[in-house]
């Protein structure tokens, strides 16, 4: 009952490729999902679609009870940026701010004034063991520091769901599974659900579930739901 | 080896990266099109001072084939050139232009002399040169439209014995000559030095947007040749297939240039400096100056793409992991203040030669100190921003202050230019008093008998006026009414009533004052509108490569919700401030470097020609960057475009 955000006969197609073949998928409140499968499954187009980012071309997606698959672009642009937050492989970090300022940005956007907005900014620094390095900029960073980086600058705005796209899928196993442990811990201190598209076992291993997408439809004990 | 794998980056680039080489084609285009305009109104101007040559004669003492004298006459306020002259013997040599020596009265008209002379009644043209025995080449003339008339006569002829005035303006006294190629004239050699002046005011900034547009190349490139460097190509190699892409890109623009201008010079031909517009082979280059441009411009090209490739190479993961670029030196300040420091020197005494080198060591000093300005600005900007807005674009400021100062150094190098003619434009010339009055200069104790004639001439014409002797010359007022037929009339009337002396009008005498006045309007409207070209299409590349280079970054604020309107006001405020800061900065030192040249006060033309270029320029650049919205809004459109 308490599911914060739902998909439901999510279809899409790019051509003649069938990336969603009507999905169906819900998340619960403080729940961290992994969506896995092979290259070219249609995981990623399924958290596009989840995040607001692509339009499936049929379905409906409902956040909090709210349908948001047919709210104008401009509305789905201030959702993502109020009500979700995002972690990427890489190239997410503005290279011209300095770290602090990349976490600072999506509150600025929503209006925060700038010095409360990178004082907020820097409360994640420590829990996220980025002491020292507000002022570095991406460059001057680890893969590792810029991702969590990424999850300060995602959990920032108190979003409700955090998606993260093969989030460690540029960092050597030892970090990626650090990032990991401070993505879904730092996620769940937070109040808010986390999904995840990895086709990493170790990755999908922090998750509460994992559900597997083929070839556009999502596996349930190996065979099509 | 090299050659093929550059090739195959360049046609595999993609439509992005094939979007970019257009724009770096299109770019070099029009840079060669308006430096062949540049170099092109040079050597017009020396073919218009060739031209004219043979119409100011050089006296000689020795031995002499001819007797040569020149004045002005005028039909409608219009200027005729009129040279009487008279052979010393069988050998006088056809003057250009002509089949052969005018015999004893005969007259040549030019073409468009002819053809006004047929279209006014005689009595207003006509009559001034009778029996027309043929039609003048353009190697007598200035310019397509010029009217001149070649008048034969006896050696001992009065118009070719007696003096006239020293005023060369006025014209010429008769001398004899050895020759009939004379020497430029005084005033030729003027337009030749404004010429030229005008050349280096428009080449600095083409040189600058030649420079920008193959740092684009680079700017698209240098994350692939870092890679390249990473997985260990030499600096050599990678110097090598930048220098090529950027020559072969180049030399396609280059000749899309010479095209474009092939095809825009009969327009150019139309601008009317010195009384008319131009013949079209005047604004073409010789083959050897058009094959040293179209060689010249990709080496240049070449050259800034090496300069802009050197932190690549220098370090490639400076440009792979986007460290904190290194701070530009303050030394560019100080060579400017040293140029600058120079100027108050300067006077129009000077020799043009140091006034032109000092003046383009200004010119690009502020291009210099441009770069180093907009660092400031972006750290000033970042450090007070309280939107997302100008803190974006206060850090990029910072981040690549080069980049930034592309966008703007058109307008602010265009503001330098205007600065500069602000001060340089003289004040217009006062009203003319009466219109409807005539007169001639009259050899001394003549004046009563001239007066006489006068008034017989007018009366069989069926003028009515009132004739005066006066002291040394006889006026003739047609009175306040008089429209220019009559004046016309008059004056053909009195055509040759005192030998080698035409009468004429207040506004006559002061034609020569305004078309000095009119030429250097024209000239400032061609050179700022060169300028603005310019500006405005740097300002267009580089707003769009600066998309394409940044395409990533914005996509992913797009994808996390930042609304294109933020990321548009982050752009235009990355323009807009150091255009403030700069523009204004760069017409006070423009407007610096003119002070010792200035030429009375400041006017309301030159002031009202300086608000125009602002404005125009400061719209000119937000237009320019808006056009580049739609291709924000299409790298931005599809954040996700993989099927995965």
């Amino acid at each position: 009952m308490n599911d914060v955000l739902v998909g439901r006969a999510l279809a899409k197609r790019f051509g003649q490729t069938v990336a969603l073949g009507g999905v169906d998928l819900a998340v619960r409140a403080g729940e961290a999902v992994a969506i896995m499968g092979p290259s070219g499954s249609g995981k990623s187009t399924l958290l596009h679609c989840l995040a607001g980012i692509m339009k499936p071309d049929s379905g409906e997606v409902h956040l909090l009870g709210q349908r948001i698959d047919n709210l104008r672009e401009r509305d789905r642009s201030a959702l993502r940026r109020t009500r979700f937050g995002f972690v990427f492989q890489f190239g997410q970090l503005l290279p011209e701010l300095p770290a602090e300022e990349n976490v600072a940005l999506p509150l600025m956007l929503g209006d925060v004034p700038r010095d409360r907005a990178v004082r907020q900014a820097r409360d994640w620094f420590g829990p996220l063991g980025l002491h020292g390095m507000e002022t570095r900029r991406p460059g001057e960073l680890s893969g590792g520091q810029a991702q969590r980086v990424a999850i300060a600058r995602a959990l920032v705005s108190k979003p409700a769901v955090v998606f993260a796209d093969e989030p460690t899928g540029a960092l050597d196993q030892t970090t990626g599974q650090e990032t990991m442990r401070l993505l879904v811990e730092a996620t769940k201190h937070n109040g808010a659900c986390l999904i995840v598209v990895t086709h990493d076992p170790n990755v999908a291993g922090w998750c509460d579930r994992t559900v597997e997408v083929r070839d556009g439809h999502l596996l349930v004990g190996g065979v099509r739901a | 080896m090299n050659l093929d794998l550059t090739w195959r980056l360049l046609r595999g680039g993609g439509r992005k990266g094939l979007l970019g080489t257009w724009l770096t084609l299109g770019a070099v285009a029009v840079s060669t099109a308006l430096l062949l305009f540049a170099v092109a109104a040079n050597f017009a101007f020396q073919a218009r001072a060739d031209r004219s040559a043979w119409r100011n004669p050089v006296e000689t003492k020795g031995a002499a084939v001819a007797i040569e004298a020149a004045r002005h006459d005028y039909v409608r306020d219009k200027e005729i050139t009129v040279i009487d002259l008279a052979a010393l013997g069988a050998d006088a040599p056809a003057p250009p232009g002509m089949a052969r020596f005018p015999a004893p009265g005969e007259v040549w008209l030019s073409p468009a002399l002819k053809e006004l002379a047929g279209q006014l009644p005689a009595d207003q043209l006509a009559g001034r040169f009778p029996s027309p025995k043929g039609v003048l080449g353009e190697e007598a003339l200035l310019y397509p439209g010029e009217l001149v008339a070649v008048v034969g006569h006896k050696p001992d002829a009065p118009e070719l014995t007696r003096p006239r005035s020293d005023d060369w303006i006025v014209g010429y006294s008769p001398v004899k000559v050895a020759s009939l190629a004379g020497e430029p004239m005084d005033d030729a050699e003027a337009y030749q030095v404004l010429a030229l002046i005008a050349g280096v005011l428009m080449v600095v900034p083409l040189l600058v947007f030649g420079g920008a547009a193959a740092r684009l190349t680079v700017a698209r490139r240098d994350q692939r040749l870092a890679t390249l460097r990473l997985v260990g190509a030499t600096p050599g190699q990678v110097v090598g297939m930048t220098v090529a892409e950027a020559v072969i890109v180049a030399f396609a623009g280059a000749i899309t240039g010479t095209l474009a201008y092939a095809l825009a010079a009969p327009l150019l031909a139309g601008i009317q400096i010195g009384g008319g517009g131009w013949f079209v082979s005047d604004l073409w280059p010789s083959p050897l100056v058009l094959g040293g441009l179209l060689v010249g411009v990709p080496l240049l090209v070449g050259l800034s793409a090496v300069v802009g490739l050197r932190r690549v190479v220098v370090s490639p993961l400076g440009v792979a992991k986007r460290e904190t670029p290194p701070g530009l030196r303050f030394i560019r300040v100080v060579a400017l203040l040293a140029v600058l420091a120079v100027v108050p020197l300067l006077s129009r005494g000077n020799a043009v030669g140091p006034i032109a080198v000092v003046i383009g060591l200004a010119f690009l000093c502020v291009n210099l100190v441009g770069p180093w300005v907009v660092g400031v600005i972006g750290r000033v900007t970042a450090g007070r921003a309280r939107r997302p807005a100008r803190l974006l674009a206060g850090r990029r400021l910072v981040d690549d202050p080069r980049s930034a100062w592309r966008t703007v150094s058109g307008v602010a190098m265009t503001g330098f230019v205007a600065g500069f003619l602000c001060l340089l434009s003289p004040g217009a010339l006062s009203g003319f008093a009466d219109a409807g009055q005539l007169q001639v200069a009259v050899p001394a104790g003549q004046t009563a008998t001239v007066a006489e004639q006068a008034r017989t001439r007018l009366k069989a014409a069926g003028i009515t006026a009132t004739v005066k002797p006066a002291k040394k010359l006889v006026a003739v007022a047609l009175g306040t009414s008089a429209d220019a037929a009559t004046v016309d009339r008059a004056r053909t009337a009195l055509a040759g009533l005192v030998p080698g002396h035409t009468p004429t009008t207040e506004a006559d005498d002061q034609h020569f004052g305004v078309q000095i006045l009119a030429d250097v309007r024209a000239g400032t409207v061609v050179v700022l509108s060169v300028s603005f070209l310019v500006a405005i299409a740097s300002a267009g590349i580089t707003a769009a490569s600066s998309i394409l280079d940044r395409r990533q970054t914005y996509g992913l604020l797009r994808l996390a919700g930042t609304p294109l309107e933020v990321l548009d006001k982050a752009r235009r405020a990355e323009t807009l401030i150091p255009l403030t800061v700069m523009g204004g900065g760069a017409i006070l030192v423009g407007a610096f470097c003119a002070a010792p040249f200035m030429i009375g006060a400041v006017n309301a033309t030159g002031v009202l020609t300086l608000v125009l270029c602002v404005g125009l320029g400061f719209a000119g650049v937000i237009a320019a960057g808006a056009l580049s919205r739609p291709l924000l809004q299409s790298v931005t459109t599809d954040p996700a475009p993989r099927p995965d």
